[in-house]
This record gives C-alpha cells, sequence and structure tokens, in this order.
C-alpha cells in the first residue's frame, strides 16, 4: 500500500523536480557568470574585520549592523572599541587588521538600574490595567506612586539581545554575567533610569534612585528612594547631592572606608553595590535620619 | 483593433487602470518604504521596472512552453520565485557595481524585490488574465514596472513637500504617510473600469 502511494507520488512528481532542478541550473550559470562580470572590489580588510565581529547586529556601536561598522571603522578608526558585546578582544584584532596600536581603552562600559524598588517597596494609588509596557504605562500620571522609579513591565527586558536583563520582583536586574554592554536597555526605558556606568572596579557602588521628589514625598511613595539628606556626601566627597538627589561620581569612585561608611549610614539603604559580585543591599533602617532642605 | 492600439491599451491599462499598487495594494512595502526622497524612489522604481519586466518576459515563456504543455500547473509558483529571485541577484550585483551610492541607501529593500508581492502579482496576473502573446506580456510587465515607479515617485513627491507642512502631532510620520496613499488610490479609482 505505503510504496505503491510512494511510487504514485515519484509518478508524479519527477516532472516537477526535472524542471525546478534544470531551471535552478540554468539560473545558477547565469548568475556566476553575472558574478564574474560584475565583481566588486572589496577592501579585504572589511572582510577581516567583519569576521571578527561578532556579528550580533545589536546596533550598541551606533551603526545599523556589523556590515555597517566594519566599513566605517576602516575610514575611521577612531571608532574601534564601539563594539561592547566583543569587548577589548576584538577591538585588539580590528587594531592588528588595521596594523594599528591601541593604547588601552578605558573601563567597560555597563547599565546601571538607578532604582532598587522592588514590588512590596513600592506605592500604588490604583491598579495599572493597561498594556504591559513600561512606555504605555509611562504615558499614565499615576501608573505607580513613584514617578521616577521602575516601573517593571520589561521593556529594557525586550530590548536585551543577551538575556542578561530580568524582571525581578517588579525591578529591573541586570545579570552582569551576560551583559555585553551594548547599551540597547538604555534607549528603551521610557523613565532613563539606566544608566552607562564606566567599572573601573567589579563591583560598583551607586545610588540606586533617580528620585528628584523632596525627601518627604519621596519616603512616601517609597521605602527605599533616596531622600537627598545628604549623610553620605559627609562620609565622602566622592557622593554629591542635587535636585534632592544623591549621586556618585563614578569617575573618582574607590572603595574605600569613608564610601562604605555613606553606605551604611543611608537611612534608606539607596546605596548598594552593583556588578558582578555585588552584596545583596542591606535593609533599609527603621528609624531615619529627618530629611534636610535642600 | 490593429496591433498596435491592442499593445499600448494593454500599457495604458497596466500603468493607470490596474496600477498594481494603488488598484491592487500590491508593493506596498517598499512603496511606504523607500518612498522618503524622490531619486531613491525613482532609483527603485527603476529596479523594480527592470526585474519585472524579465521575470514577466521569462515566465510567460516558462509558462507558456514549459509549464502549460506538460501540464504542470502546480510547479507555477515555485518557478516563478525561482526567476524573480535570480532576477534581482542579477538587478543587486549590477547595482552594486555601478551604482554603489545607490545600493548603500536601498540597504535592505534591494534584495526585498524578491519578496515584493507587485512583481509575483504581475506574473500572476498575466497568467490569470489568460494572455497569450508574448509581447503583450512584455508590455504588460514592462507597464507594471512604469506603473509602479509613477506611483512611488508620486508618492516620493508628496512626501518629500509633507517635510514642510504643520502636520498635527498624531499624524506624523507612518499614520499620515497611509493617509496619502489611500487618498492617491482613491484619486485612481477613477480610472476604474475604462478598459479591462
Amino acid at each position: 500500500m505505503i510504496l505503491a502511494g510512494v511510487y504514485q507520488l515519484w509518478q508524479s512528481a519527477w516532472p516537477v523536480g526535472l524542471i525546478m532542478f534544470v531551471l535552478g541550473i540554468g539560473f545558477a550559470i547565469i548568475l556566476l557568470i553575472a558574478r564574474e562580470k560584475l565583481k566588486v572590489e572589496v577592501d579585504p580588510r572589511v572582510l577581516q574585520v567583519q569576521r571578527a565581529l561578532p556579528g550580533l547586529d545589536c546596533g550598541g556601536c551606533g551603526f545599523a549592523g556589523c556590515a555597517q561598522y566594519a566599513e566605517a571603522v576602516l575610514e575611521n578608526p577612531e571608532l574601534i572599541g564601539r563594539c561592547a558585546p566583543g569587548g577589548q578582544a576584538v577591538a585588539a584584532e580590528i587594531a592588528r587588521i588595521l596594523n594599528l596600536q591601541i593604547s588601552s581603552s578605558g573601563p567597560q562600559q555597563r547599565p546601571i538600574v538607578r532604582c532598587r524598588a522592588h514590588t512590596e517597596d513600592k506605592t500604588y494609588y490604583a491598579e495599572y490595567q493597561g498594556i504591559e509596557s513600561c512606555t504605555a504605562a509611562n504615558a499614565l500620571p499615576n501608573a505607580q506612586a513613584c514617578n521616577f522609579g521602575c516601573l517593571g513591565y520589561g521593556d529594557c527586558t525586550h530590548a536585551c539581545s543577551f538575556d542578561a536583563l530580568h524582571m525581578v520582583d517588579g525591578l529591573a536586574t541586570v545579570d552582569y554575567e551576560k551583559c555585553t554592554g551594548c547599551s540597547a536597555c538604555t534607549k528603551a526605558c521610557p523613565r532613563d533610569l539606566i544608566e552607562m556606568v564606566p567599572f573601573h572596579y567589579e563591583n560598583m557602588m551607586t545610588v540606586a534612585c533617580s528620585s528628584k521628589e523632596a525627601g518627604k514625598t519621596t519616603r512616601a511613595v517609597c521605602k527605599v528612594g533616596c531622600i537627598g539628606c545628604g549623610v553620605c556626601t559627609k562620609q565622602s566627597d566622592v557622593f554629591s547631592v542635587e535636585d534632592n538627589l544623591a549621586r556618585v561620581d563614578y569617575g573618582r569612585y574607590e572603595p574605600t572606608e569613608q564610601t562604605e561608611a555613606a553606605l551604611n549610614k543611608c537611612p534608606t539603604g539607596v546605596i548598594v553595590y552593583r556588578g558582578r559580585s555585588a552584596p545583596q543591599p542591606r535593609q533599609p533602617r527603621q528609624k531615619a535620619a529627618t530629611p534636610t532642605k535642600a | 483593433m490593429d496591433r498596435f492600439a491592442v499593445l499600448a491599451t494593454s500599457f495604458v491599462s497596466i500603468v493607470l487602470i490596474n496600477n498594481l499598487v494603488l488598484t491592487k495594494f500590491l508593493g506596498i512595502c517598499p512603496y511606504l518604504g523607500v518612498s522618503g526622497r524622490i531619486d531613491m524612489a525613482f532609483g527603485m522604481g527603476l529596479a523594480v521596472t527592470f526585474v519585472v519586466t524579465l521575470s514577466g518576459t521569462l515566465t510567460w515563456l516558462i509558462d507558456h512552453l514549459i509549464l502549460m504543455p506538460m501540464n504542470l500547473d502546480v510547479a507555477r509558483y515555485v518557478c516563478f520565485i525561482l526567476v524573480i529571485a535570480g532576477a534581482v541577484q542579477l538587478v543587486e550585483m549590477y547595482v552594486r557595481k555601478f551604482f554603489p551610492a545607490l545600493y548603500k541607501s536601498f540597504g535592505i529593500f534591494l534584495p526585498l524585490i524578491t519578496t515584493n508581492c507587485a512583481i509575483l502579482g504581475l506574473c500572476l496576473f498575466i497568467h490569470l488574465w489568460g494572455i497569450d502573446n508574448l509581447l503583450d506580456a512584455v508590455v504588460r510587465s514592462f507597464g507594471a514596472g512604469v506603473g509602479f515607479t509613477m506611483a512611488i515617485c508620486i508618492m516620493a513627491g508628496i512626501r518629500e513637500q509633507l517635510y514642510l507642512v504643520d502636520v498635527p502631532e498624531c499624524l506624523r510620520g507612518a499614520p499620515i504617510t497611509l493617509v496619502t496613499a489611500g487618498i492617491l488610490a482613491l484619486a485612481f479609482m477613477g480610472f476604474a473600469g475604462m478598459v479591462r
């Protein structure tokens, strides 16, 4: 039965197959001739650079894809080192192809989410039932009480091509093992929460908040927000408070006793480590320092 | 009607009355994608014209000389796609060699002519309309390309002017483009029914 069916299928199908085969061969020959006649001389270094690049087409370098970046980098060698996923190794390889010496480029840029509020730390005035997207939720004035914090619908996680961003309890959390620093997430966040930071050390200290509200307002809507009290600035001069928000000067940051003290004295525990082996952020203190007027 | 009149009617019919873009809504992807600037639109139109003329002619030949006598209608789509893909490859090589700037500005839209439904649509329409004269098929194929070029150039001209217009914020970008395309298609409906 089955054999007869297969035979019948073969009987009716072979002419089609033959025609397709003949046509295919015909076009292949024409195209082969055309390829020889219309050959374009490409700089062999373009191909070498393309091979050296990761080929992810993530667009982190500012070009449409790896091929465009390869062409641009040949014309303008200053662009070496733009490839974040490739990092140092690719930069060195491109420099070798172009016969250039690269000075050791700066520290790796990695994203830091400037919010540390998980779902239980946040306050909501109402329940948001709209589109599951931060951009959509951000269009509403009160999708969550804090107008600066992470909305938790994961626009940045969708933007990440490397599976390095995940929503953990309503907070975007970077997996620094997987992160390549392509900065796609910084463009995805409607609240500009994600900042590219030069990681001079494996773990960087940061103020994980971006609320510019007065301390009292911030405290009312979030358990772990920065209230701009300025305790950290008294401990170490890498901290500064502006617009009710403490900031770290990442260029001057180094792990010292002073910065450690600032981290421990922060009343809301908003100063945290972020990085590959960052310790768990500590809990906010029960009794908080009185916020001072900025 | 003498022969010339028949061909002229075919040409006018495919360019204006049965315009693939504006009345059949085929090939909308490059029509909206590459119509930002008029020089690029014209280049795209020329590339499509070449591909559609070549593939329309070749598919008519294959259809009438091989497929129809051998009763192999099932293979029509596959064969047509093969022809179109080959023709597009040829155009891509040619443009890359002689017009590198154009090649760059087309980007992905040049290889995407392969999947431009206006071209496959035209090849299938030629079969559907039962055109049994090679010259007529060639004229119609060429006319389809001219029609596409005309449509995309009109669109690009309008869109270039649109940059100077104070469009309401909610309509900027894609919405106003689609509205424009719709009104343009409505305008071309005025030709409907003049000839087959």
